[in-house]
């Protein structure tokens, strides 16, 4: 329980430590202006400075009540990081239809009782859309298969 | 005489073939999108988005305003069949129609919301068109102080009705607002926070906040959960009309529902959930038949329906009249407008009557298609259900991935796009609500630079924002929404009258 609530303190951790960013940043390396003609950094100081007191007051709320962490799905987020990975990294290798079909594949395997042959036909079933609607029907500029 | 001629004008938009079938796929695909339990209107929006840019911009609004209220028709359907809400405003409809649905009478409870729906649209069509020019014309009066203002009152009314509370959801505002920093500072021309990333001197695109908060990081919420699919009840054509005495009973529920749902879709920031759900709750209170609530009552179906569709009409009001956005789907129907290079504002209708009253005019024909349709298409939507969801969410991660290609054609912004997935993942499990953060980041630009501009203009004097009366008013208003919102008011009451009779 213990280790539940310092984790859960995190969240407003990170907020404090982004107001407290774009503040500094604003003040370090933006000019401030005046207040008639406010120059690129006042805006950003204002808004992280009002992020920074935010945060601060929710992570006293935080340490005296502490708000439950939701729980995490490890392997959804890592099917979903692969697959999108997964496109754009073999999009400008290979093409955007091999990069589909390969990418659905890895983002199916992330889904328990989806068995191997339905996950291959959704490949290419996919892939199969994209062609139709995005580069036949819309036009958009994409080498379909590079080398063909 | 005026309303005919801009009606005309309208009609001449939205009646051409390309547009009246981009209005139907878009129902279409909204109903389709509503009818499945985890991916709302929001992603389906902003995976649309790179679509559009396609499209002629009266087409691409058309288009994707007909998935938003789409949407609204489809989310009822899983209510009333699975008791899973299809969308977030359709979840009242739980209350009484999947009780109707367990009684045998999932097809009058369709049929109501269908009519409901068609009703309650209808109504915030009217509204529109008659509140719409008003408000353009008044806000014209509006200075940049105002403007300002009136961006505070929507940013703090999104933060309101965010689920994790209102300081959650203004920092999520403030975090949003940060990021729309980030580029080239348009009064100046300094690069701002940008890190030395070339790819980041035009700022974060849109498209990739939107698709990595909404679509990548809803499908890391939903992904596995997709191994079961839903087992509906079959229908049959004849059971779903309601008999005469239901009619008569929906008819009240239906208009009080469209007022109250017009009026909350106006307002900035609050939205269709808000509607169904003060719609249900004023039902409840004055229906006549109090005790059926619950248990199956038709208007606890009819008047939440209404609401949220009448509201999904009126959040169009402030979008396109004041530029500010009614929702977090209407702060990216904004931004797919100023892709196109319109500004929305008060200017927008009189710059672009044939944009506007052609918008109009879809939504009745949308309307329209949707009553339409849906009654001998709820079979199919049962179907659908059916149909195991896993296939739903690889297909969805792809085309998110390809839109955002095909709209920049640069793999930089996939791998962005993936990181703020994978922020506003993180961002959920520490319960923070992402979509005001859209809002915020939508918003922010347009905010600093009326903020600048007022400042310029008083001569350096930050009391312009009270001297001025409007929009000291419209500070006041926001103020006081928070205060509401923090101060405990039942636990405060409850403390007072302890001490009084002691």
């Amino acid at each position: 329980m213990r280790g539940k609530s310092l984790i859960s303190h995190l969240g407003p951790i990170i907020m404090l430590l982004a107001g407290l960013a774009f503040a500094w940043g604003a003040v370090a390396t933006l000019d401030l202006g005046t207040f008639r003609r406010m120059g690129p950094g006042a805006f950003p100081l204002l808004v992280g400075g009002v992020l920074t007191v935010l945060a601060a007051i929710c992570l006293v709320q935080n340490i005296r009540s502490p708000i439950g962490v939701g729980p995490a799905d490890y392997i959804a987020v890592l099917g979903v990081i692969v697959g999108v990975a997964v496109f754009a990294f073999f999009t400008p290798r290979l093409g955007v239809l091999p990069a589909t079909a390969i990418a659905v594949l890895a983002t199916g395997s992330a889904i328990p009782d989806f068995k191997w042959p339905y996950r291959i036909m959704l490949a290419f079933g996919v892939a199969i859309s994209v062609w139709l609607i995005f580069v036949k029907g819309l036009g958009m500029p994409f080498v379909a298969i590079k080398g063909l | 005489m005026d309303l005919l001629s801009n009606l005309a004008i309208g009609l001449a938009t939205a009646a051409t073939p390309v547009n009246l079938m981009y209005c139907f796929i878009g129902v279409f695909l909204g109903t389709f999108i509503g009818v499945l339990p985890g991916v709302g209107p929001l992603a389906a929006v902003a995976m649309l988005l790179p679509v559009s840019f396609y499209l002629d911009p009266a087409t691409a609004l058309v288009m994707l305003a007909g998935v938003y209220y789409g949407a609204e028709y489809g989310g009822s359907i899983a209510s009333i069949l699975l008791n899973i809400p299809g969308t977030p405003s359709s979840s009242v409809t739980c209350i009484d129609g999947y009780p109707m649905a367990q009684q045998g009478r999932a097809g009058v409870a369709l049929f109501a919301t269908s009519v409901a729906s068609f009703f309650g649209a209808i109504f915030g069509v009217i509204v529109m068109i008659s509140l719409s020019p008003l408000l353009a014309e008044f806000a014209l009066l509006f200075q940049p102080a105002e403007y300002f203002s009136v961006m505070v009152l929507g940013l703090i009314a999104a933060s309101i009705v965010s689920s994790f509370g209102v300081l959650r959801g203004l920092m999520m505002v403030c975090l949003g607002v940060l990021l729309g920093t980030i580029g080239v500072d348009i009064n100046t021309g300094d690069t701002r926070f940008t890190m030395g990333i070339a790819e980041l001197r035009d700022g974060i695109s849109l498209v990739v906040v939107a698709m990595g908060l909404f679509g990548i990081s809803e499908v890391m919420v939903a992904l596995r959960g997709a191994t079961q699919s839903y087992a509906g009840q079959n229908l049959r054509g004849r059971d779903i009309y309601p008999s005469w005495a239901e009619c008569r009973r929906s008819f009240m529920p239906a208009l009080r529902g469209s007022t109250i749902g017009s009026f909350f879709g106006t307002l900035p920031g609050t939205g269709q959930t808000v509607a169904s759900f003060v719609g249900y709750a004023v039902e409840k209170k004055v229906s006549p038949n109090k005790v059926e609530f619950g248990k199956g009552a038709i208007e606890g179906v009819v008047a939440p329906e209404a609401a949220n569709n009448a509201a999904a009409q009126t959040a169009f009001i402030p979008t396109l009249t004041l530029g500010i956005p009614g929702s977090t789907t209407m702060a990216l129907m904004l931004g797919a407008l100023m892709i196109h290079g319109i500004t929305p504002g008060p200017r927008l209708i009189a710059d672009h009557p044939d944009l506007f009253w052609g918008l109009v005019v879809s939504f009745l024909f949308g309307n329209f298609f949707l009553l339409v349709l849906n009654i001998p298409l709820i079979g199919l939507w049962v179907r659908l259900l059916r149909v195991p969801h896993y296939y739903l969410y690889p297909t969805v991660v792809i085309m998110i991935c390809v839109g955002v290609y095909g709209v920049s054609n640069s793999l930089t912004d996939v791998w962005a796009t993936l990181a703020f997935g994978i922020l506003g993942y993180v961002l959920r499990l520490f319960r923070f609500e992402p979509a005001p953060m859209l809002i915020g980041f939508v918003l922010g630009p347009m905010m600093e630079e009326y903020f600048r501009r007022a400042m310029l203009l008083s001569r350096g004097d930050p009391m312009v924002f009270l001297e001025r009366p409007g929009s000291a008013a419209l500070l006041t208003i926001s103020v006081g929404m928070m205060l509401i919102s923090v101060i405990p008011f039942k636990k405060i009451s409850a403390n007072f009258f302890k001490r009084l009779r002691i």
